[in-house]
C-alpha cells in the first residue's frame, strides 16, 4: 500500500514537474528572449584595428557600370529559365551561348565555340557566339580603373572587374584607354570581385591587352570559373583569396566575404582604402554583403584614418533591377549614421535606391548619364570621382 | 444520415502491414522518392516547372498545405462518402483528392487572389496590373503579386486549423457539411484577411516608388520594435503560430489545454495560448540567432539583417514542425505509456533534437540535391518551400492514403472508438491537482528557467563546435 502510495506520488510530482518544466521554459523564452536584459549575453567588439597604412589618394574611373541594358530582357530570360538559382552558366547567355534555347546552356558546350579564339580574336568569337547566344545584345559589363597614390607618391593602377560583352568591353577599354595602360604593362593587377556575369565573363578583353596580368580573386569561385580563366587565356599569376582581410599594399586591401549570390555564384571580394586625413572608402564590384557590413567589417578588422568613414564607389546592390523590398528600406534610413562624406553609387545600386539617397540628403555624387548610362542620379560611364585629391 | 469524413481521422484504425519500425522506415523512403520526384518536376531550378523562383513555388505550397487544410479539417472530405473513403484503394484516394486539391488551389490563385482580388481590390495581387507600373519587369511583378499571395497564405494556415484545433469548429461544430466548413472557411478567411491588412499591407505600400502613404500604413508600426521596416517580422511570428497549433493538435494531442473543462473558456484560452507560444518561439529563436551570430545590424543584408533574422526565425520553426508530424504520422505519437504531460515532454524533446539535426542536415547538404545554394542567407534560400513540401506530402499520404503502403485502413468498430475516448478521457482526469503535483509543478518552473538559462549559456558553445557551412 505504502509502495503504491509512494509510486503515486512519484507519477503526480513528476505530472506537475513536466508542465512546470514546458511553462517555466516557455514562459522565460517570452519574457526575456527580446528584453533588454538579453543584451547583457551580447560579447563586446573588440576591434582588431588590423594596420592596413594610408595612402594619399584614389582617382576611379569608371569604365561601365551598365551590366545590362534592358532590365525587362534580362529579367526575362530569368525568369523563363527559373529564376535566380538556376546556375549562371545554363542561361545561354553570351560568350556560352550553344543555341540549345534559354536555360539549356552549359559551360562546356558555350565554351567549345570559342575558346579556340580566346583571348587574341575577340571580334569573331562574339560574332560567334552572337548568333547562338540568348539576348546578346543587352550585355554590357563592370568595370573600373583605380588608381592610387601612395603617401611617398609612388603610383599604382588596378582594374576591379572585366565586364562582360566581349565587344562592349572592349569600346569601353578603348574610350577610357584602358587598352594601352594593359599594353604598356601599366595595371598591375586584375581584382575580380565575383563570379558573376557580368563582372567576370569579359575576362579575355583583359587578357587580350595583357595575358600575365595578376588576377586576384575571392575563394568560392565554381570550377566553370576556374576554367574560364585557364580557356580565357590567363597567363599570369592567379592569386584566390580566402575570406577576411588581404593587405595589398599600404593603404589598400581587400576583403572576401564568405556570401552565396544569385545565379550560382559564391563569395565577394571588395576592396578597402584608407585616404590620408580622411578616412576609408569603399570601392566594391557589387557588395552583395551589403555596404553597412562592410562598413561594420571595417569598424571590426582594420584601423582607419580619423576612425571615420569617407566615402563609397561603386555597386551597392540595393535594387539592380529597379526591384525593390522594405528590407532595402532599412539600408536608406540606416546608411546615414555611417557618415560617408561622398556616395559614388552606381550599376546595382538601382537609379531608384540613388533617388531615395538623394531624398534622404546623403552626399550622392551625380553622374552625367553618357555612354548609355541611364540617369544622372548616379555616376555613369565615363564619369570619374576622386577621394583625397 | 451521410456524415462524409466527419471524425474519419479518429475513426479509423491503422493497421500495420510489418512489425516494428519497417511500415514507417517503408512509408519515409515513398513519401521522399514522391517528394524528389515531385520537386524535380514543380520546384527544382534545374528541374521542369521550375518554380522555385522562389516566391512562385512557396506561394504554391503554401496554399496547396492550407487546401489540403479546408479539405480534410473544415470540410472533412465533403462531398465524398464515408463508404468510399473507407473503401477505395488509398491510390485511387489519393490520386482523386491530390487532383482536387490542385485543382482549388489553381481556382484560388488564378481565379480568387490573381482574378478576383487582383483586378477588382487590390492591384498587387496581379502581375498583369503591376506591370503596368513603369519600370517593374514581369519577373518582379509575378514575384511581388506571389509574395502578397503567400503572406495571406501565412496566416491562413495558422488560423484554418486554430479554428479546429483550439476553438473546436465552435459554434459550428453541430452543424452539417457543406455547412460547417463553409462557416468555418469564410470565419478564418475572414479573420486572415484582418491580420493581413494589419501585418502585410504596410509591407507591400512600401515595396512600390514612392511608399503608398495614403493607403498603407508607412512607415509601418512595428519599425521600432522589430528594427526594421519588413513584414518579416510578421512572418515569423505567425509561422510560429502555424507551428504551434501543429505540435498542440500532434504530439501534445491538444495538451495542456484540454485539461479546462469548461468549453468556452478551453477553447479561448487554446487560441491565445497557441498565440503565446508562438511569441514565445519567435523572440527566442531571434535570440538563439543573436547568441550564435551576434546581434543584428538594421541595413545590412543576409545574416545580419534584422528582416533576414525574422524570416529565418519562422524557417528555424518549420524545422520542427517536420519531427513532430513524422512522430504522430508514422510514430503512432510514442510514447504513450506515461501520463499525458511525461508523454509531451518526452515527444517534444525527441522533435527539438530532430529538428536540430535535421536544420544542420539541410543547410550542410541540401544544396548538393535541391538546386538551391550554400549558405544560410542567401536571398533565394528558403527552407520554408522544401520542408512544407515535404509536410504536404506526408499530409496527402497521412489523410488521403492511410499510410500506405505501411499500413492497411480498417474502420473501428463502435467499441473501438468508445474505448480509445474512454483512455483520452481517463489521461485528463489522471493530471489532476494536488500537493504533490503542485511541489512537482513549483520544481518544474524552476527547472523550465534553469533550462532556458543553460540553453542559452550553452547555445554559442554548440554553434561554435559544429561547422555547418563549410
Amino acid at each position: 500500500m505504502s509502495e503504491n502510495k509512494g509510486n503515486i506520488s512519484r507519477r503526480d510530482f513528476l505530472k506537475g514537474a513536466s508542465i512546470g518544466i514546458v511553462g517555466g521554459t516557455i514562459g522565460t523564452m517570452l519574457v526575456y528572449s527580446y528584453s533588454p536584459w538579453r543584451k547583457a549575453y551580447f560579447p563586446k567588439v573588440k576591434r582588431k584595428l588590423a594596420d592596413i597604412g594610408a595612402c594619399k589618394n584614389i582617382k576611379i574611373t569608371n569604365i561601365s557600370e551598365t551590366s545590362w541594358f534592358e532590365n525587362a530582357a534580362l529579367m526575362g530570360d530569368i525568369k523563363g529559365a527559373g529564376g535566380l538559382l538556376v546556375n549562371q552558366y545554363d542561361y545561354n547567355w553570351p560568350p556560352f551561348g550553344d543555341g540549345s534555347g534559354l536555360g539549356k546552356g552549359s559551360y562546356q558546350k558555350g565554351i567549345a565555340k570559342i575558346k579556340h579564339l580566346l583571348p587574341d580574336k575577340l571580334d569573331e568569337a562574339w560574332a560567334v557566339t552572337e548568333k547562338v547566344s540568348v539576348h546578346p545584345e543587352n550585355a554590357g559589363g563592370y568595370a573600373c580603373l583605380i588608381e592610387m597614390e601612395e603617401l611617398d607618391g609612388k603610383k599604382h593602377k588596378y582594374l576591379l572587374d572585366s565586364g562582360w560583352s566581349y565587344k562592349w568591353t572592349d569600346e569601353c577599354f578603348k574610350r577610357e584607354g584602358i587598352d594601352r595602360m594593359l599594353k604598356n604593362r601599366e595595371i598591375e593587377a586584375l581584382f575580380i570581385s565575383h563570379e558573376h556575369f557580368d563582372h567576370f565573363w569579359g575576362l579575355p578583353v583583359t587578357l587580350k591587352y595583357d595575358p600575365t596580368i595578376t588576377m586576384v580573386i575571392p575563394d568560392g569561385f565554381y570550377p566553370e570559373g576556374l576554367q574560364y580563366i585557364q580557356d580565357a587565356g590567363h597567363k599570369g599569376k592567379l592569386i584566390k583569396v580566402k575570406p577576411g582581410l588581404n593587405p595589398v599594399v599600404p593603404g589598400f586591401a581587400s576583403f572576401v566575404f564568405a556570401i552565396p549570390i544569385i545565379c550560382r555564384v559564391y563569395g565577394e571580394q571588395s576592396l578597402y582604402f584608407n585616404i590620408k586625413d580622411k578616412g576609408l572608402v569603399s570601392v566594391t564590384g557589387c557588395c552583395h554583403q551589403s555596404i553597412i557590413q562592410f562598413a561594420e567589417t571595417a569598424f571590426r578588422e582594420i584601423k582607419y584614418e580619423n576612425d571615420k568613414f569617407h566615402g563609397i564607389y561603386g555597386g551597392l546592390h540595393i535594387s539592380p533591377f529597379e526591384d525593390w523590398d522594405p528590407k532595402y528600406d532599412d539600408l536608406v534610413l540606416s546608411l546615414g549614421k555611417y557618415g560617408f562624406e561622398k556616395i559614388g553609387c552606381n550599376h546595382c545600386t538601382g537609379i531608384l535606391c540613388a533617388k531615395k539617397f538623394i531624398a534622404a540628403n546623403y552626399p550622392v555624387v551625380r553622374g552625367t548619364a553618357r555612354f548609355r548610362s541611364k540617369d544622372t542620379a548616379y555616376l555613369g560611364n565615363g564619369d570619374k570621382i576622386t577621394f583625397g585629391v | 444520415m451521410e456524415r462524409f469524413g466527419e471524425n474519419y481521422l479518429e475513426e479509423r484504425k491503422l493497421v500495420k502491414r510489418w512489425k516494428g519500425p519497417i511500415p514507417a522506415i517503408v512509408c519515409l523512403l515513398f513519401t521522399l522518392v514522391i517528394f524528389y520526384a515531385t520537386w524535380w518536376i514543380f520546384q527544382d531550378p534545374r528541374g521542369g516547372m521550375r518554380m522555385y523562383t522562389p516566391y512562385v513555388g512557396y506561394m504554391y505550397t503554401r496554399w496547396w498545405l492550407i487546401v489540403l487544410i479546408w479539405m480534410v479539417y473544415l470540410f472533412n472530405y465533403w462531398p465524398f462518402k464515408r463508404s468510399w473513403l473507407e473503401n477505395s484503394h488509398p491510390l485511387l484516394k489519393g490520386a482523386v483528392l491530390t487532383a482536387i486539391s490542385v485543382g482549388v488551389l489553381y481556382v484560388l490563385i488564378k481565379g480568387f487572389f490573381e482574378g478576383l482580388l487582383g483586378n477588382f481590390g487590390l492591384a498587387y495581387f496581379n502581375p498583369g496590373q503591376l506591370m503596368k507600373l513603369p519600370g517593374v519587369t514581369e519577373f518582379f511583378a509575378i514575384e511581388y503579386a506571389a509574395l502578397a499571395c503567400l503572406m495571406f497564405a501565412a496566416i491562413a494556415s495558422w488560423l484554418s486549423p486554430a479554428w479546429i484545433v483550439a476553438c473546436e469548429e465552435a459554434p459550428w461544430q453541430d452543424l452539417k457539411q457543406p455547412g460547417k466548413g463553409v462557416s468555418i472557411l469564410i470565419m478564418t478567411f475572414f479573420l486572415s484577411t484582418i491580420v493581413y491588412f494589419m501585418t502585410m499591407h504596410s509591407h507591400m505600400g512600401i515595396l512600390y516608388y514612392p511608399w503608398q502613404y495614403f493607403t498603407s500604413i508607412a512607415p509601418p508600426y512595428w519599425e521600432k520594435f522589430a528594427n526594421t521596416v519588413s513584414g518579416n517580422f510578421h512572418v515569423s511570428w505567425i509561422m510560429c503560430c502555424t507551428v504551434s497549433v501543429w505540435l498542440v493538435e500532434t504530439i501534445w494531442e491538444r495538451y495542456p489545454f484540454n485539461l479546462i473543462k469548461r468549453n468556452g473558456l478551453r477553447r479561448v484560452v487554446a487560441f491565445f495560448g497557441i498565440i503565446v507560444i508562438a511569441f514565445a518561439m519567435h523572440f527566442f529563436l531571434y535570440f538563439a540567432q543573436e547568441l550564435t551570430w551576434g546581434p543584428a545590424i538594421r541595413g545590412t543584408r543576409r545574416a545580419f539583417a534584422p528582416d533576414w533574422r525574422w524570416l529565418h526565425v519562422g524557417e528555424m520553426a518549420v524545422f520542427f514542425l517536420v519531427p513532430a508530424l513524422f512522430i504522430t504520422f508514422y510514430c503512432d505519437n510514442w510514447p504513450k505509456k506515461f501520463s499525458m504531460p511525461v508523454n509531451v515532454i518526452i515527444r517534444t524533446v525527441i522533435a527539438i533534437i530532430a529538428a536540430i539535426v535535421l536544420y544542420i542536415f539541410y543547410y550542410k547538404t541540401s544544396y548538393l540535391f535541391l538546386g538551391t545554394q550554400k549558405g544560410f542567407s542567401h536571398p533565394q534560400q528558403f527552407p520554408m518551400i522544401p520542408t512544407i513540401w515535404l509536410i504536404n506530402i506526408w499530409l496527402v499520404h497521412h489523410w488521403f492514403m492511410d499510410n500506405w503502403p505501411g499500413w492497411k485502413m480498417v474502420p473501428k468498430t463502435a467499441e473501438e472508438v468508445a474505448k480509445d475516448h474512454e483512455v483520452k478521457e481517463a489521461m485528463i482526469r489522471d493530471v489532476r491537482w494536488n500537493p504533490t503535483f503542485g511541489w512537482g509543478l513549483g520544481v518544474g518552473v524552476v527547472a523550465g528557467v534553469a533550462v532556458y538559462f543553460i540553453t542559452i549559456a550553452l547555445l554559442p558553445i554548440f554553434y561554435g563546435a559544429i561547422n555547418i557551412i563549410k
